[in-house]
């Protein structure tokens, strides 16, 4: 049955994306070429957002937030975190369309930074920081409780299979891959390109560009039997929330109290986060892992470089997400003869009479800052290899099953496996009884 | 008892479980549903739609050629309206259609949660491995892992190095721009008048002493193929002039050491050549000289035809704007500015609103911008100085002096102050626009102004003098104008008081020019008569070349290029 459902799903998940497309591909129509005697409306501007609407959202952040860490940590409530997981996709995703959320505040924080001219709302300066602070204190709980992407990931899980630990460490470069990519082109001012490519800002809204859907739908469709495959492999927040979940006051624990090692929670994590106990190597081990670890500090600086030459080979490729950079391409193509017409962004420059010859330079002081960009995210990325080479080079001891920090999403699923945490909440029943 | 208490759980555990796998069947048969009629929507709109369009768009297009047709009027409205209301159908259920599927996969999902979580049974672990040999061997293999994601990002990477190259405009950037800038061309004459069209060169090595009929200091002399009352234009190596006959048109390209020529580009005849063209004698079909922007060579007809070409003689484009209705023919110079032609297009009347300013891109011959004019029909050249940090193009045409922003074509300024048949190009001298009212006046206009300055930039007027066709030339102190009968009038550039005048005894149709504390008139007979630019006349040395002239001469360093009437010389010492 549970197989049959599934597929079943996949079908309805990919009519959702083609629903959407469909309200989206029936545009509107000219008006008529005669005379009639409908008198057109005046187009009006859909109202701004009230004052304070943006505070609210914040502040309305913070109480799930808080929430969250209430749950997780003193009630321990799968069930609860569940109902606050919906209440926030509800909330955050259909009424607030998912804009502003955390994962794309990263790019206007970044381009704050950056660029003088832009001031940085306090509205989303809280969006970025608020679930930051709470990480530092209690891990991801904003993943697994309040995050609008997460939750609707987590809402169509429904057979987990268990993806290989290899696999998931070898996909995981992919989010940091976009994270540095996001923050390149914010800071240059060219694309915000977590926005553009939110892949289920189109659900919330009902309506979206086409090609965004599909990835929106197939993500969900993989999200069916692969637990959160965006906040695991794509997310560049979840970037940021991994790391600072290692330095948490607070962790998450699947037990109560200590580890009796029954292994019922093994596989209660469809997202891969539960670690078995270590045991110790053999000291032969112990010695190829010396010289493992030598080899990749001496390699980490090389990676680093070659990251760096890397990226800015590529500085004319990423460069061209620029707007400015493409019509300076553009212009130039058509003015030397190597594409025939036109087009609108060639239009759109010569409609401002200004000369091409300062278009290239701006747009070549554009690329400039791109080779140092580029280099950036190029030395950024050999870095990320190499500190994940060095960390599958070195054991942690582990005497019971645990919740990896940078990996759990704070879900609450493991509780319930626990056979200690289902003697506390008898005992807790109990007590509440008499 | 007991027994009979967990029997009845089992019971409800049982119909709660077949309930959620009910409800959840039902919801995805509801989404299946609305899966086929959304799918079905979809195709319908995608293609059955636009079919009808099509035949709307047919029968439109046939209105056109049968307007009076009602029959067909009535079929196309019927037929408009019906696909607009299955079009607003169509969106109106697509909309509500996917609201609906939404919520039966909502449905859907939280029944098959439920069925699942309530047929969830309880953990079996496997038996337990060997827990060290298996983390050692999960590492290793992750790290290979990893290696295997920077392989296939290099990969990418460089597949996308491969995909787009390098930005083009890179290179094209790094060479410089494709157009000489101005400081690059006032060290040449590439144009009516030299720089700014101002009849000034910054060299003063010029030749003050030649005799055409002996050969005396001419380091040349060509003939030219077709006639053309256009004056020389000198970059670099190379000398630049056009001739046309009623039905032919060419510009040539000489040798600026040699004379010899270069190339002769043809421009071709656009349709409205074959239209008889109203113009004087004196005018011809080629009166208006070329420009060069350092990179290309345009040249203008009378015909209206417009062509450029590069250095080595490829004609890189040629339009026509039409046959100007103009009594003596069409005669203004071209100007460039960056990498665009500028050209003023005065023609019939203000109420006939035909006049234009073109900025045509030198590249392709698009239009870039164009301006209309309220004015007459003209003869002068525009020119394009830079006020203030500021490029501003100015024209000259009854009864505006106007100016333009030459990167975007906006008016800047405008001034009410000319009348008659212009001809005299307007200067910028001594901080001063001065137009020639023909026959009248000449007129200082201050171009820092906005809109209609007319009562407020007027600087002053001076009515003791108005060449009819020779345009005037100047500098921080002094300006000269030069009428067609030979009196030559020296007027203070500040306020516009006459210094002096003095008849030349000889007729002119070519602008004088400063060399200098020089002035260079050129008459019609081919008599450069050169005096000293102080307030008074001193004349230093009258040159003969032998032939009638008419074109303005143009100057480079240590040379005087100057068209007759059949020939082109060079003046200038053997190097």
């Amino acid at each position: 049955m549970k197989g049959r459902c599934a597929y079943i799903l996949m079908g309805l998940l990919a009519t959702l994306t083609w629903c959407g497309s469909t309200a989206y591909a029936l545009e509107r129509f000219p008006p008529p070429q005669f005379e009639t005697d409908y008198v057109r409306p005046t187009p009006t501007l859909p109202s701004p957002h009230p004052p304070g609407h943006e505070h609210v959202a914040a502040v309305l952040l913070v109480v799930a937030l808080a929430a969250a860490a209430y749950l997780v940590y003193r009630r321990r409530s799968r069930k609860a975190l569940f109902g606050l997981m919906i209440v926030s996709l509800v909330v955050f995703g259909f009424i607030r369309n998912g804009c502003i959320c955390p994962v794309g505040s990263i790019q206007n924080v970044t381009m704050t930074a950056f660029d003088n001219g832009y001031a940085l709302p306090i509205g989303v300066l809280i969006f970025f920081a608020a679930p930051l602070v709470f990480t530092l204190f209690f891990g991801r709980i904003f993943c697994g409780a309040v995050c609008p992407l997460g939750a609707i990931q987590d809402a169509v899980l429904l057979r987990p299979v268990r993806v290989p630990r290899w696999l998931e460490s070898g996909l995981r470069l992919m989010a940091y891959i976009y994270l540095g990519a996001a923050v390149l082109f914010a800071a240059t001012g060219s694309l915000f390109i977590i926005c553009r490519y939110d892949p289920f800002v189109g659900f919330f809204r009902l309506a979206g560009d086409w090609n965004i859907l599909v990835l929106g739908a197939c993500l969900l469709v993989i999200g069916l039997f692969v637990g959160r495959p965006y906040c695991r492999f794509l997310c560049p927040y979840g970037v940021i929330l991994r790391q600072l979940s290692r330095l948490a006051q607070w962790r998450v624990t699947i037990t109560p109290d200590d580890c009796i090692q029954c292994r019922l929670c093994e596989d209660s994590c469809p997202f891969g986060a539960i670690r078995a106990p270590t045991e110790r190597w053999p000291q032969k081990q112990y010695r190829i892992a010396k010289a493992r670890l030598a080899f990749l500090l001496v390699l980490l600086p090389i990676l680093v470089a070659a990251g760096a030459w890397g990226g800015y080979r590529l500085r004319d490729t990423l460069a061209r997400t620029h707007p400015q950079v493409r019509a300076a391409e553009h212009v130039h193509l058509e003015q030397s003869g190597q594409i025939q017409g036109t087009d609108d962004v060639v239009d759109a420059f010569r409609a401002t009479g200004r000369d091409p010859q300062e278009l290239y330079r701006e747009a070549a002081r554009i690329r400039d800052t791109f080779g140092l960009g580029s280099a950036l995210f190029g030395a950024f990325l050999g870095l990320v290899v190499g500190g994940k080479l060095l960390s599958l080079a070195v054991q942690r001891r582990r005497d019971g099953y645990e919740a990896e920090r940078a990996s759990c999403f704070a879900c609450g699923r493991c509780y319930s496996y626990c056979p200690k945490e289902r003697q506390r909440l008898k005992k807790n029943g109990e007590a509440a009884v008499r | 008892m007991a027994e009979m208490l967990k029997q009845s759980d089992l019971g409800k555990h049982e119909i709660a479980c077949r309930t959620a796998h009910a409800t959840a069947k039902v919801a995805g048969v509801l989404s299946l549903i609305f899966l086929v009629l959304l799918v079905g929507n979809t195709v319908s709109t995608r293609v059955i739609a636009p079919a009808r369009e099509n035949r709307l768009a047919a029968m439109i297009a046939q209105l056109r050629s049968d307007p009076t047709n009602e029959s067909l009027q009535s079929d196309i409205r019927q037929l408009d309206l019906s696909i607009r209301q299955t079009r607003l159908w169509r969106l109106t259920f697509a909309r509500m259609g996917s609201h609906v599927l939404l919520l039966t996969i909502v449905i859907f999902l939280i029944a098959s949660k439920t069925a699942a979580s309530l047929a969830k049974g309880l953990p079996k672990p496997g038996p337990r491995r060997d827990a060290g040999r298996r983390q050692i061997h999960e590492a290793a293999v992750s790290r290979w892992a990893v290696v295997a994601a920077v392989i296939v990002a290099t990969g990418a990477g460089w597949g996308l190095l491969e995909i787009y190259g390098p930005l083009a405009f890179v290179g094209a950037q790094s060479r410089g721009p494709a157009y000489a800038s101005m400081a690059e061309k006032s060290m040449q004459w590439p144009r009516f008048r030299g720089p700014g069209g101002a009849g000034v060169t910054r060299f003063d090595n010029i030749p003050t002493q030649w005799n055409g009929p002996s050969g005396q200091g001419i380091l040349w002399k060509t003939p030219v193929p077709l006639a053309g009352n256009n004056s020389p234009v000198v970059w670099d190596k190379r000398v630049f002039v056009s001739g046309a006959t009623a039905d032919q048109r060419e510009v040539y390209c000489f040798d600026a050491d040699s004379g010899q020529r270069l190339w002769t580009g043809d421009v071709p005849t656009s349709p409205a050549a074959g239209k008889k063209i109203e113009m004087s004698e004196d005018t011809g079909y080629a009166a208006s000289s070329t420009a060069t922007d350092g990179q290309r060579i345009y040249a203008i007809f009378a015909t209206g035809d417009v062509a450029a070409f590069d250095f080595s003689g490829r004609r890189l484009w040629h339009k026509s704007l039409g046959v100007s209705e103009n009594s003596y023919g069409y005669a203004a110079s071209l100007e460039t500015y960056q990498d665009r032609v500028i050209i003023q297009y005065d023609q019939g009347d203000p109420e006939s609103s035909k006049s234009r300013v073109y900025a045509l891109d030198g590249a392709t011959g698009r239009t870039i911008w164009e301006a209309k004019r309220d004015v007459y029909s003209s003869w002068t050249s525009p020119i394009v100085v830079e006020v203030g940090g500021q490029a501003q193009l100015i024209t000259v045409s009854n009864p505006w002096v106007i100016a333009y922003d030459p990167s975007g074509g906006a008016e800047i300024w405008r001034a009410k102050c000319v009348a008659g048949d212009t001809a005299p190009s307007p200067i910028y001298a001594g901080g001063l626009i001065l137009a020639i009212e023909p026959y009248s006046q000449l007129v200082a206009v201050k171009p820092d102004g906005k809109g209609d300055v007319t009562a407020s930039h007027v600087a002053w007027k001076m009515t003791e003098s108005g060449p009819d066709i020779c345009s005037p030339v100047g500098n921080d102190q002094f300006v000269y104008l030069l009428e067609g009968s030979g009196t030559l009038v020296c007027c203070n550039v500040a306020d516009g008081k006459k210094l002096y005048s003095q008849d030349l005894k000889d007729s002119f149709m070519a602008s004088p020019s400063l060399v200098g504390n020089k002035l260079y008139a050129l008459s019609e007979t081919g008599v450069m008569h050169i005096a000293e630019v102080v307030p008074e006349f001193k004349e230093i040395a009258k040159c003969e070349l032998g032939e009638k002239t008419h074109a303005s001469p143009a100057f480079a360093p240590g040379r005087i290029y100057i068209r007759g009437a059949g020939n082109l010389y060079c003046i200038g010492a053997r190097p």
